[in-house]
Parts: C-alpha cells; structure tokens; sequence
C-alpha cells in the first residue's frame, strides 16, 4: 500500500472542556470512497476542519498525502478540494466570477469539465452570488471543488439543500470521481447517499470514532432480520442461539438474529414455516442502533453547526 | 449569531408579540446610545471645566476671544464662534461641530448596522416570522433608533446640567438641555440617513459608504460656508449648518430645529416607504447581474480585495481630495489669524511657522484621522473575511495563512501613501490657487507625514486580529477615536503626559507648521511593523473564529 491519503494520529481538540474530538486515529487509502456519519454535534465538521488545517489541534497530528495538515497545507491544500455544508461566498461576484476566482487560487482547473458540470448542475453563472438560492449556492461550490479534478476530495455534508435531481447529479459526480482513482471523505446524514457510494464507514459520537469498517463488516457484526409466515400455530423461538427481539402477529413472526442462523432454520423447518424472508440492516438501522434512541432525528440534515 | 438567537427567542414570546423588531432594535440602541451619552458628556464637561480653570480673568478671555474669535480658517474647520469670551461661547465652539461630526458617524453606523446589517444576518426573518409587514417593521425599528437617540440626549443632557450647575461653569438648566438637544441632532439626523440608506443599498456596508458620502458631502457644504467666502447661505443646506444655527447657550434658536425635524421626518417615512416596496433581504437600487463576468480582478485573494474594496477606497480619495482642497483655499485666512495667536505664535514660532504652515498644521490632524480610519476600516474588511467563512474558500486552497494577510496589509499600506499623497497634493492645489504661498514640497511632506500614525493602527489591528479576532474590529476603531479625543482635549486641558504620548496623533509633528519628524515617523512605522509581525505570528497559529 502507498502513501495514506489521510492519516490522523491521537487527534484530539477540545473547546474548553467541550471534547469535539477525541483520540481520532483514521485511515483512509487513496482511491477509497469513505462516509463518515455521526449525530449533531458528534465532531465531524471539527475532523474536517482539522484535516484542512483551519483549526488547531489540542493533541495529536494528521496527515494528507503524507503531508502535515498543520505545517505543510500549502503542499497539502494543492492535492485536495473542499465543500462545506455552508456557502457564505462573496455577495456582489457573479457565479462565473467565482468560480474563476477560486479556479486561479486552485491553480489548475479543468475547463471543458467545468463547463460540463455546470450544465449538468444546471447553473446560471451570470446571476450575483446575492441573487442565488441556498441550493444554486451549494451547486457554485460543489462545482468549484470538482472542477478542479482533486486527488483528494473532502466534503462536509456537500448536498444540504439540492433538490432531488441535483443530488442524483452529485452521486454521478462521485462515481466518476471514484472510477478516476480520486480519493473521497464524505461527511453526510442522508444515509442512502453514504450506503450507495462509500466503501468503508466511519461512525462517530460525541467524539469517539465508535465503529469503521466496510458496509459489510458491519452488517455482519450486527444483526440479520428474519421474517416467517406459518401455515399453523407460531412456535416459541425465544429460547434460539441468537434470536433476540422476537415479535409474534398471528401466524407472523419477525426476530433478529446474530451470528450462526442454523439453529433457528431447523427450529423454523421443524414447524412448518410458509415463507422465509432475511434481509440486512439498512445503514439506518445501522445508525440507528448505533446512535440510540436519543437521536431519532438524526436523518434529517442538520443546520448551522 | 446564535447568542443573539438566545436573546431574540424569548423577547418574541413576550407580551407584546408584535413590537419584537422595535425591542429588539430599541434595546442595541440605547445601550449604544447610553455609552456615547457619557463620552459626549464627558467631552462637553472636560472642555467647559478646562476654559474656566484656565482662562480665569476677563482679560485672558478677551484676549482668547479676539484671538480665534474672528479666524476664517478655524470656523471652517469647527464653526464659527460666538462669545469665546465667556464659559458657554467655548463649550459650544468648542465641542458642537466636533461632537455633530462624532454623532453623525455614530448615527450612520448605527442605523445602518441595526437595520441592513440585522436584516444581512437574516434575524429579521426570524423575528417578524409573518407576524407584521415589512412596513411595520421598518417603523417599528425606526421607533427603536429613536429610543437609542433618546438615551443618548438624556446621558448627555444629565451630565451637561450637571456640570452646569458648577459655579465657575454656570449654564442655566434650558441652555444645558437645548445644548444637548442640539449636540444629538446630528446623530438623530444621521440616523434616519443611515435607516434609508439601508433601504437603498443592497448590503450593510453600501448603505454605510452611501450615508458617508451624505455626511462628507454635508460637511463640505458646512466648511465651505463658514470659511468666510461670502456664501454663508450654504449653511442652510447643510444638515451640519443647521446644527450651527441652533446657537445654543449663546443666542438659542429653536427654530432650526424646524428643518432638523422635517429632514428626519421625511427621510423617515421614505425609509418605511421603501422597505415596503422591496424583499426582504433586497434594495431599492437594481442589483446588475452582469452576463460578461469581469475576471481581471478574479484571480487572487489580493485582487479580489482591490475589487472589493474598489469602490470604498474611491470614495475615501475624493474625501480626501476635497478636503484637502477645501483646506488649502482657506489657509490663507486662517493663517493669518492663527499667527496673532499668542499661545500658537509662543509654540510655533520657535519653528518659524507662520499664517497658512501654522493653519494646515492644525488641520491637518483631521487628515491623519481620516486616515486611521481607513486604516480601521482596512482591519474590519479582514475580519469579515474571516468571520463571514469567505476566507475559508481561500485558506482551503494553496494559499497561506501568512501570504493572505500579508497582501492585505500591502494593500493597506499602498492604500494609506496614495491617501497621504493625495492630501498634499489637494491640499497645495487649494493653496495655490489662492496664491497663499506654501510650497509643495512642504505640504506634500505634510500629506506623508499623516501616513506613520495609519500604518501604526494597521499594525496595532493586525496585532489583535491575530490575539483577539474577535475584539479586533472594535479595538482598532478604539485606538483611532481615542487617540483623536485625548489630542483634541489634550491641547486645552493639558492633560497628563503620559496620557497625551498614548495618542498616536500626539506623537505625530504638526506638519507643516513644523517639519515633520521623520524619526518618530519611523518609530510609529516600526512599532506597527513590530505588531503586525507578531500578529501575523498569532494569526498563523490559531483557529479560524467565526462570528
Ligand atoms: N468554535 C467552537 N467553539 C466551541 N465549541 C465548538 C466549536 N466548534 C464546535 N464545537 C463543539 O464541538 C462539537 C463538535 O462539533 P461539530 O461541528 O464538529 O459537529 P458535527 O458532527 O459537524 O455536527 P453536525 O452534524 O451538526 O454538523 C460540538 O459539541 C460543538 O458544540
Ligand atoms: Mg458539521
């Protein structure tokens, strides 16, 4: 394996004695796609920030490319684009003004595919920056950032406020940037958008970086859903290897199941069992797990942070 | 932003729904207004106790009133006095063009801040939630800056009888009351301008630039009457002339107060026209959208800022210019008056300064000030940038922190040579064209000589932008206003030296009256170079702060 595209070692920041962060350690390898999910507040914005070098850590260090977050950004800062959630840019440009300007500041900027995404976004860059809507706002930087064709793309939460097609548009982005090789940190809450395009996961609350691995691993680690329809009575399945949570309507029961499922497939053919449905937890119900039932809303996009 | 949510919750739930925008805008406003009450009735208080215990016989008065009384060249610059013979003539001269110039600035400010810069923050959107129209809202925050001029005519008021109560002062209670009135007309005035600027431009910091120009404009109309050029008509179109027409304490005349209140009445209702004409968030004067981009300015964060700042720093020159110009056609007269000064004459004349050199020296500390404030304004700009979450945009890219500040400052420092230049070269072309006879390398020298106490602020700014980001903008301004107080009361009071060398204008030479001294000129420069560079530092090594 080459060089990380991101490395973070013990990174921590704290606010006072808020921990936004804690003991981070991250890896991701050029070429991956990465989702990285947690609740409000959890510090996801505060990794991203750190890794742009915007804020300072309290502890700890990282990397891009190899390349200090702190020391060598310059370097670093050639190699990667950024979006946020937020678009504050400056009122008074027009969308082609800015993207032009932050295409020189970049240095390198490819036009042909400049001019494509902003069709396939579906821009005016003649309107001021004033006149443009949230979305049209979030569309001006996320082109801003692919235009320029990135190793490393580091996006926060990049699609709050596109409509439906826009954001179809940004997976299709995603995609081709993932076939070119380009490596994506992405920060979201819509978490059909992370399932669809990550290939590893990250998962973090209150500071702590509590679960990292592929869609899969972590559907293994956690459980299968089983649903079975009986032509005659339920039988009691609660006392299975493995089951929790069972739920009897009728002649329909629905339970989960952890690890080995054949203790309760001979049970099941034992009785007589109609029809058999198993299907994997969503990323949502991943989450949700995850997350507890504090944080219910957690789909919703969050705000100012 | 999200503390002043916190605050603008509960006020909307409170008993009267429907008034949150006049409460909101009333509470910002008198607290303002409360705190520049002291500072008025301070400087009012310092410059009356300072006149009687310094010029304490009949004769030291005449002698003071007959020196000044008379000097076209000084009128142009603070109004014409009356009666300098007697407590109430000085204050008055002393202190109401001075204290209206203050006022009108805060006014404009203020105004433009609680009304376009609330409504750019988007917290009216939050606050009026459907709750009245955009024209209710607009009077109702008119209500509210009314309650701030309110506060402020009431501190000012209060400190005012009460220094006048002092026997060696002496103001009756209605002569202190209408001084005050007349002392807070400009910013009442000034307020309403900044209230309808707001409606016109479509940012906070174009309807600040468009009530400046009414200001600048005002007063240049105000120096142009008063410097004895035979058109003192002009006084009576000039918001600042009005004010001047009051004579309160020496010959009242209430009724200028008549085209005072008709200004802030029309202007006021223009602004709750307006404000229902148009969106939320938009203006009055069509916003172009261009559809050939202009880029030679879009390629660095460098450029940008000249872009950006283009406008702003156009109408600082012309400010510069006029004033400059004005200056110079009247140095002659005030030359001549200010050299029969005995006080001035013992002062200068070791330097062999003498009529106009002696006038512009005077004068020109208004320059350095107008400076400082580009200066200031210069600092603001880079916090905005930062606070605003524009300089992300740059910082996330390959540009460094160092190399971001760095071009600003250069900027500044380009911005703040061209600005001195340009007040020597006008202020020459005024005196020339009188034939007043001052050469051009003396007053060029003089233009330059304002340049070190603006670099200094620039460095002091930076200083805190990278220590304190968000005290800088504050701060900065601070400096400035301060040092400006403690020289123009330094002069009468005789202040405490330590207190005078803490004014950067102090330390600054009286150019052209003397030569201007070059050495502390680089000391100033260095100082700020010093600070600028250990700010830089800071700055490089702290988080990005927003608001
Ligand atoms: N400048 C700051 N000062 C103080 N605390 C802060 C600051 N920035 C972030 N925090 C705190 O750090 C924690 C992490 O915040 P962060 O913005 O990283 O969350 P997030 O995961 O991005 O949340 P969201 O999903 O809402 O965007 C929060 O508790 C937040 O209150
Ligand atoms: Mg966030």
């Amino acid at each position: 394996m080459g060089v990380l595209a991101i490395r973070t070692e013990g990174l921590s920041k704290r606010y006072g004695s808020v921990h936004a962060i804690e003991d981070l350690d991250l890896e991701v390898a050029e070429g991956e796609v990465v989702g990285y999910l947690g609740p409000n507040g959890a510090g996801k914005t505060t990794t991203i920030r750190l890794l742009l070098g915007l804020i300072r850590p309290s502890a700890g260090r990282a990397e891009i490319f190899g390349l200090d977050c702190q020391r060598q950004v310059v370097e670093a800062h050639r190699r990667l684009a950024y979006v946020a959630g937020e678009a504050s840019l400056w009122p008074s440009l027009t969308g082609a003004e800015t993207l032009h300007l932050l295409g020189r500041v970049q240095g390198r900027v490819d036009d042909t595919y400049r001019d494509e995404l902003i069709g396939r976004f579906d821009l005016d860059p003649s309107k001021k920056v004033r006149a443009c809507s949230k979305g049209n706002r979030q569309k001006l930087i996320l082109i801003a950032a692919l235009m320029t064709r990135p190793e490393l793309l580091v996006l926060d939460e990049p699609t709050s406020g596109l409509d439906p097609l826009m954001e179809q548009a940004f997976r299709h982005c995603v995609h081709e940037a993932r076939e070119r090789g380009q490596t994506i940190f992405l920060s979201s809450h819509i978490l059909s958008e992370v399932e669809v395009l990550c290939d590893r996961i990250g998962i973090l609350r209150e500071g702590l970086l509590v679960e990292m691995g592929t869609l899969a691993e972590m559907r293994h680690l956690s459980a299968l859903t089983i649903e079975a329809t009986f032509e005659g009575p339920v039988p009691d399945i609660t006392g299975v290897p493995g089951v929790s949570s069972v739920e009897v309507v009728g002649h329909f029961v629905r339970c989960h199941v952890r690890g080995t499922i054949e203790p309760l497939l001979k049970v099941l053919a034992a009785s007589g069992v109609q029809e058999l449905l198993s299907r994997e937890p969503s990323l949502e119900e991943l989450f949700l797990a995850q997350y507890g039932a504090s944080s219910e809303s957690a789909d919703t996009p969050a705000h100012a942070s | 932003m999200q503390a002043e949510l916190a605050v603008g919750r509960p006020a909307s739930e409170g008993r009267w729904p429907a008034t949150v925008v006049a409460r909101q805008t009333a509470h910002k406003a008198v607290r303002s207004g409360v705190l520049w009450g002291y500072v008025f009735g301070a400087y009012l208080a310092t410059q009356a106790l300072a006149y009687a215990s310094s010029y304490k016989t009949v004769s030291q008065r005449a002698g003071m009133a007959k020196e000044f009384g008379t000097n076209a060249g000084i009128s142009a610059l603070v109004g014409p006095a009356h009666e300098l013979q007697t407590v109430a003539g000085f204050t008055v001269w002393k202190c109401l063009a001075v204290l209206a110039v203050v006022g009108a600035v805060w006014g404009l400010l203020t105004g433009t801040r609680l009304l376009r810069g609330e409504e750019d923050a988007g917290r009216w959107e939050l606050l009026l939630a459907g709750q009245t129209t955009r024209r209710a809202a607009a009077a109702q925050a008119l209500a509210g800056l009314g309650c701030g001029v309110a506060a402020l005519w009431v501190v000012t008021a209060v400190i005012t009888v009460v220094v006048g109560r002092s026997s060696k002062v002496d103001f009756s209670v209605s002569g202190a009351l209408f001084l005050a009135v007349a002392v807070v007309a400009a910013a009442a005035m000034f307020l309403a301008v900044g209230a309808l600027t707001s409606q016109l431009a479509a940012t906070r910091r174009q309807a600040s630039a468009y009530a400046g120009a009414a200001l600048g404009v005002s007063y240049a109309l105000r120096m142009v009457a008063d410097s004895g050029t035979g058109l003192d008509w002009l006084r009576w179109v000039s918001p600042l002339g009005w004010i001047e027409q009051l004579q309160p304490l020496t010959a009242p005349r209430p009724f200028a107060l008549l085209p005072i209140a008709g200004l802030i009445g029309v202007l006021s209702l223009f602004t709750i026209r307006l404000a229902g004409e148009r969106d939320l968030g938009g203006s009055t004067f069509p916003d172009r959208s261009g559809s050939v981009p202009h880029t030679r300015l879009c390629s660095g964060p460098a450029r940008l800022n000249i872009r950006l700042m283009r406008s702003t720093l156009v109408g600082w020159g012309v400010g510069i210019a006029a004033y400059g110009l004005i200056l110079g056609l009247v140095a002659r007269s005030g030359g001549s008056a200010l050299s029969s000064s005995a006080s001035m004459t013992r002062a200068l004349s070791r330097l062999g300064a003498i009529g106009a050199y002696a006038y512009l020296g005077v004068a020109f500390l208004m320059m350095a000030v107008i400076l400082a404030l580009v200066a200031a304004g210069q600092i603001s700009a880079a916090r905005s940038e930062e606070a605003g979450g524009r300089l992300d945009h740059f910082l996330v890219r390959p540009v460094s922190r160092s190399s971001w500040l760095a071009g600003r400052l250069l900027i500044a420092t380009i911005v703040l040579v061209v600005g001195g230049l340009l007040a020597g070269v006008f202020t020459w072309l005024g005196a020339a064209s009188q034939h007043t006879g001052v050469s051009f390398a003396s007053v060029l020298d003089a233009g330059l000589n304002v340049v070190p106490p603006a670099v200094c602020i620039l460095g002091i700014g930076t200083f805190v932008l990278g220590v304190w980001p968000r005290a800088s903008t504050v701060a900065t301004y601070c400096v400035v206003v301060w040092s400006f107080l403690v020289e123009l009361m330094g002069g009468v009071v005789g202040l405490n030296h330590w207190v005078l060398d803490a004014s950067l204008f102090h330390q600054m030479a009286a150019a052209p009256a003397v030569s201007p001294d070059w050495t502390t000129g680089g000391v100033l420069v260095a100082i700020g170079a010093v600070a600028a560079v250990l700010g830089g530092t800071a700055f490089a090594h702290r988080d990005l702060k927003g608001e």
